[in-house]
């Protein structure tokens, strides 16, 4: 967990430049799969969402072209306003006294490919998990290319060759072995085709500098290798951006080696988790210069707005931390898209462990989910048998076609299965890249399509107690308008109209407060007595058995006090069988207050009939 | 959208395709000049492993400043001569020794594919007769069958010399049957050259993928039109840098000095659009678009999405999302 400066600029979305003069501003999110376009303003003196439009994203060929999905989302809006916003494939604006244009274009961009970045140099276990922590929150893929001579003289010669190699075992790092391995790490760099590195290492290591050397060698070699391919639109060969994180004493060396092939920046060598946040900064720089350039048509969807377009993710992770800081709680926001999936989690104090998964998703990059989760882990969530070829088959077919939309149930179920496997194993990454258990939250914010377009609520409650599993007490919004991702974003010019937006719109479709009782939850069991007092007097009590999935209602305009009587040997949050009563009255939702005793970790029958009985008892319950 | 070229048949178009037949770890020669003309049988390159090359080239190349290397180096090679496949002009040569050729043709784009480049005679493939009599199949052709594809007749192929197959669909289980591959995992290989070079050496172009559909009328009509002529069939399926299979069939040269005017796609979608459906129970449907609901329409998923109404071939009518269909004339 580490705190880091905010990327637009230093400072957080509410401290920003007052919007009041602003009338309307139309915010575009180009996501791998759809592009999803807003349109803000006043109504009644608050800025709310006046429309919204949505349409397949236009990165890939034919068209390559991220502004003709914009266009074509814009076109929605203009059918259901009323209004002109587009002419001669430019962005009206100002507003216009008829109504027409806007005073504002921004966007935020998700799709495209990761930033391909390199780790050069002396890169020792410690620097690649610090690396790869700063990287979490960006649209990133990281490669460690450690320097031949650091990996001569940090691993026993035979080691690359099995442990069994015994003969190996003993053998030298001789000339030829470096040799060896200096053409590896140029394969690996070729593979790669990075369009950044970070150089990192002390120089009194065991290696000394050499590797310092090395890894400018290794890029300059990478850059001649590439020269005939790689070039830029005006004919010049391609160069590297180049984050120097490495000894202070040699950046000048490395800049005269590199001074032909890359643009060095310096920043304080990264040596411990404190200098993670200026890493994580540097390679978010980048990475909106380096990374979304090459998104198709970036340049003509710069030109229309006054403020460079950002990454969906950083975004969502200002908005994230605004939320917690602002309401003083643990929030944690999850979006599952097409191609990558993101899981943010900040604390009222600052706090913040941020996860951008980019090679998952429920689009093109499904089979990937499909890959590192296993077959059994994702039908496990089915609630009818189904065979491996057909989970196949589905796969591709998505993979394929990642705009397309499931027509019944099977499939429904089955892209939602593979919702919470994403969500999963970007949770597991999150923990394993922080090094931390993730705190418990106040608030859960789901977005993303497969979410945000379910057609039940019960089926997103679902979907986020399965694949987060919280504990405690919670609460699950689902941002149906697809708002979060946008208005971070929208902050950097407007901030009034964002914290507005925010609470008038996107934050408004709330499922309902959640209780998950854990520790020793037995099923069939008692696991928690639920005492409810609702506002107008009247009092309920539910006893909720383990095992099960429990609703009480509760309204969206509905408030209760909330009593929790858990059984001895079960949490609710204050410890086994303490007894918590609210000291403030609980908000309803669209499903109400929901009671999930099924315990943590949550264990499916391993009975597959039995299975199956359960996941439909538990929908059922949910009304999913 | 499916077809990065817009539509599947297009059967006009100027386009330039580099002439590679993969390998790993292998270089080619160029043959030919920039400008040169060149015909479909004609040789273009010559393929060389990349140690073999640069060996030689060292050798060879010592006193020479030439693009092309001289005769004798060409002949120190082991021969392996690459056709151009295509009819049109050398455009350019690419960093490994492609050759890019500029040509008026036919284009076929596959939904799913397998393997590398290869030039060969379309050969339209007869199922066996009524006496159970299997036609002989010529090697070195690029067959075609008009319906699904099985393991039985992949293997088939491939005994008989067959460079390359197309054909409307395949069960997932028999593709990798055949392919002894994940095919999940070969979309998205970052080392495309070595993934194809473990493949069995048979092209294949899927035109409406997995499953049991049948070839639209429309891509088997263009096939029967070129069936004798030399086609140019790319099965590399690669997912993230959108490179699909396809055949590309030169235009003979009476047809191009008739008026000849390319073609270009138009993806829009509009009343009357010819659409074919991507996904769901109708998957493989092509009908033509009757009309757009204003409003979201409930599907049975529940799922509600903006939809349009199809009436296909048969006359009769589907309400598909949106989303769902893609253009392909």
């Amino acid at each position: 967990m580490y705190t880091q400066p905010y990327p637009e600029g230093g400072q957080g979305p509410a401290q920003a430049q007052n919007s009041a003069t602003l009338v309307s501003l139309l915010v575009a999110d180009c996501g791998a799969v759809f592009t999803k376009v807003s349109l803000f303003g006043l109504v009644e003196g608050q800025y709310r969402l006046m429309a919204r439009g949505e349409a397949p994203s236009t990165i890939k060929p034919p068209q390559e072209d991220l502004t003709e999905g914009i266009i074509q989302a814009i076109n929605v809006i203009e059918n259901v306003t009323g209004r002109r916003f587009v002419a001669d494939k430019q962005i009206i604006s100002p507003e216009q006294p008829n109504g027409d244009g806007v005073d504002i274009f921004v966007a935020t961009i998700s799709a495209g490919d990761p930033l391909r970045v390199a780790l050069l140099g002396a890169v020792t276990p410690e620097l690649e998990s610090l690396s790869a922590q700063a990287v979490a929150g960006l649209y990133a893929q990281v490669q460690t290319v450690p320097s031949p001579s650091y990996v001569a003289v940090t691993t026993p010669a035979g080691a690359i060759n099995g442990p069994a190699d015994a003969m190996a075992q003993k053998a030298a790092w001789t000339p030829e072995r470096l040799a060896l391995e200096w053409e590896r790490q140029a394969g690996q760099l070729h593979e790669l085709q990075p369009q950044a590195a970070v150089i990192m290492g002390v120089a009194d290591g065991p290696a000394g500098p050499a590797p310092l050397q090395e890894a400018c060698q290794l890029l300059v070699n990478a850059a001649r290798d590439t020269t005939q391919g790689t070039t830029e639109a005006d004919g010049a060969a391609k160069r590297y951006s180049v984050i120097y994180a490495g000894a202070p004493q040699y950046v000048e060396a490395v800049r005269r080696m590199l001074q032909s092939v890359a643009d060095v920046t310096r920043i304080e060598p990264l040596t411990n988790a404190a200098q993670v946040g200026a890493v994580s900064a540097a390679i978010g720089s980048l990475q909106e210069h380096e990374g979304l350039q090459h998104v198709p048509g970036y340049q003509h969807v710069r030109n229309w707005s006054p403020a460079s377009p950002v990454p969906s993710a950083t975004s969502l992770s200002s908005l994230v931390r605004f939320l917690a800081q602002h309401y003083a709680m643990n929030v944690t926001a999850v979006d599952v898209g097409g191609g990558t999936t993101a899981l943010m989690v900040a604390g009222e104090k600052g706090e913040f462990i941020p996860m951008v998964n980019t090679a998952l998703g429920v689009g093109s990059n499904i089979g990937d989910v499909l890959q590192r989760a296993g077959l059994q882990r994702v039908t496990r969530w089915l609630p009818f048998s189904i065979s491996e070829d057909e989970v196949r088959q589905f796969v591709l077919k998505h993979m394929l076609h990642p705009q397309t939309l499931p027509t019944d149930s099977r499939e429904l179920a089955l892209i939602q299965a593979f919702a919470r496997e994403a969500i999963s194993l970007t949770v597991e990454q999150a923990r394993k890249s922080s090094h931390l258990a993730l705190p418990d939250t106040d608030l859960i914010l789901a977005t993303g399509g497969v979410l945000a377009h379910a057609p039940r609520y019960g089926q997103v409650a679902m979907m986020l107690l399965d694949a987060l599993q919280p504990r405690g007490v919670t609460s699950l919004v689902v941002d149906s308008t697809m708002l979060i991702s946008q208005l971070g974003a929208v902050a950097t010019v407007a901030p009034v109209m964002a914290v507005q937006v925010n609470e008038n719109d996107a934050v408004s479709h709330r499922l309902g407060t959640c209780v998950i009782p854990f520790g020793n939850v037995q099923l069939g069991q008692l696991a928690v007595r639920v005492g409810v007092e609702y506002s107008n007097g009247r009092q309920i009590s539910v006893d909720v058995m383990g095992g099960s999935v429990e609703v009480i209602p509760l309204q969206p305009n509905e408030q209760a006090l909330l009593t929790l009587f858990p059984a001895p040997t079960v949490d609710v949050g204050l410890g086994p069988g303490e007894r918590a009563r609210a000291a403030e009255e609980i908000d309803g939702g669209l499903i109400g207050l929901i009671i999930d005793a099924r315990g943590r970790p949550l264990a499916l029958p391993a009975d597959d009939t039995e299975r199956q009985a359960r996941l439909l008892q538990w929908s059922q319950a949910l009304g999913a | 959208m499916t077809y990065a070229s817009g539509w599947p048949v297009i059967p006009r178009q100027l386009l330039k395709r580099e002439r590679w037949p993969g390998g790993y770890q292998v270089k080619g020669i160029p043959l030919v000049y920039h400008g040169q003309e060149v015909v479909p049988d004609q040789p273009v390159l010559r393929l060389a492993s990349l140690q073999h090359f640069k060996e030689e080239e060292k050798r060879l190349l010592a006193h020479s400043s030439s693009p092309i290397l001289p005769a004798a180096a060409v002949a120190s090679f082991p021969p392996q001569n690459i056709p151009a496949g295509l009819h049109g002009r050398v455009v350019g040569f690419t960093a490994r020794g492609g050759v890019v050729i500029e040509s008026h043709a036919a284009f076929l784009q596959g939904v799913l594919g397998a393997g590398n480049q290869v030039a060969g005679i379309l050969t339209i493939w007869q199922a066996p007769d009524r006496y159970n009599t299997t036609r002989a199949i010529p090697p070195g052709a690029i067959l075609v069958v008009p319906g699904p594809l099985t393991l039985r007749l992949l293997h088939q192929a491939l005994a008989s010399g067959v460079v390359g197959v197309i054909a409307s669909s395949i069960a997932l289980r028999d593709l990798e049957g055949f392919l002894r591959a994940d095919y999940l995992q070969l979309l998205k290989t970052s080392n495309p050259e070595l993934a194809q070079s473990q493949l069995p050496p048979l092209t294949i172009l899927l035109t409406e993928g997995i499953g049991s559909v049948i070839m639209p009328p429309r891509t088997l009509n263009l096939l029967h039109h070129y069936q004798g002529s030399i086609g140019l069939l790319s099965g590399i399926t690669l997912l993230s840098h959108h490179i699909y299979p396809e055949l590309v069939i030169s235009i003979p040269l009476v047809e191009i000095e008739k008026g000849w005017r390319a073609m270009i796609p138009d993806t829009t979608l509009a009343l009357g659009s010819l659409v074919r459906v991507a996904a769901g129970e109708c998957l493989g449907l092509v009908g033509r678009i009757d009309y757009f609901f204003v409003y979201e329409q409930t599907f049975a998923s529940n799922l509600r999405a903006r939809a349009v109404r199809l009436r296909a071939v048969d006359g009769s009518f589907y309400v598909i999302p949106l989303a769902n269909i893609e253009r392909i004339g």
